[in-house]
């Protein structure tokens, strides 16, 4: 069963965190072990960090399709951060890995203990659509 | 440059989705299925996922012990990403049109649904 565990953050909370450098690189050690130990385990399929909501661009097809863009968000829009897609046999098994992302540590080491979003992934558009 | 392009929706849009016509739904599908093929011959297209519903949306917190701790309830004003692209392309302009592509895939009545969809480039 495949999974996406998406961190998402405000616009207010987004950018590189104001913390001490050493909490920083820990932090980052974190989650560079968490997709060692997920690709040792067979269950890391992808991972992706993005960039940050001043990059982000809302489109939408203007009447002939040419594209509008607009970089205006509301302040309250939830920007995802990065996500983690994991092939794993039970819902609790990337419940587990979500826990273990929102325990990463954050200033003075701490776990942030931030919310993971977990859903399942679909498979693309069936053959017969396409 | 590897951008995400990113659909998002509310509950009562997914709910609106699923109450549309069998053949409007066949006709976007069929929209969608045509621009990933298309960016498959380009040699732009990485991957693209579409995501279960907020219904089986689950938000996950690791507890002091480290145990996760799950929770169901989401803010009905939340948006939740339905799908997304994930493209390799040479400009910026590239990412947005193809979001402007999919953004004009047809909804109810074969009207185009306009749909609004997030684009933004991944870290170096």
């Amino acid at each position: 069963m495949k999974y996406i565990l998406m961190m998402n953050t405000m616009r207010a909370g987004a950018g590189v965190p104001s913390w001490p450098k050493s909490d920083l690189q820990a932090h980052i050690a974190f989650m560079r072990q968490l997709n060692v130990d997920l690709r040792d385990s067979g269950e890391l399929v992808t991972a992706e960090g993005l960039s940050f909501p001043e990059q982000a661009r809302q489109v939408s097809a203007g009447k002939d399709g040419v594209p509008v863009t607009d970089g205006v968000f509301p302040e309250s829009k939830e920007f995802l951060a990065g996500f983690w897609i994991v092939d794993v046999d039970s819902p609790e098994r990337a419940y587990a890995i979500a826990a273990r992302v929102s325990g990463a540590p954050g200033p003075g080491g701490a776990p942030l203990n931030m919310p993971v979003e977990v859903r399942p992934v679909m498979s693309a558009p069936p053959p017969e659509m396409v | 440059m590897k951008y995400i392009l990113m659909m998002s929706g509310t509950k009562a849009g997914v709910g609106g989705y699923q109450a549309w016509a069998q053949s409007d739904r066949d006709a976007h599908m069929q929209v969608l299925g045509q621009v990933m093929k298309d960016l498959t011959e380009s040699g732009e297209f990485i991957t693209t996922s579409r995501l279960a519903g907020p219904a089986q949306a689950t938000l996950v917190r690791g507890e002091k012990n480290g145990l996760p701790v799950t929770d169901g309830v989401f803010p009905e004003a939340k948006e939740f990403l339905l799908g997304y692209w994930i493209v390799d392309v040479a400009t910026p302009e590239r990412a947005f049109a193809i979001a402007g592509r999919i953004s004009a895939a047809p909804g109810p009545g074969g009207i185009p649904t306009n749909v609004a969809i997030e684009v933004r480039p991944f870290m170096q």
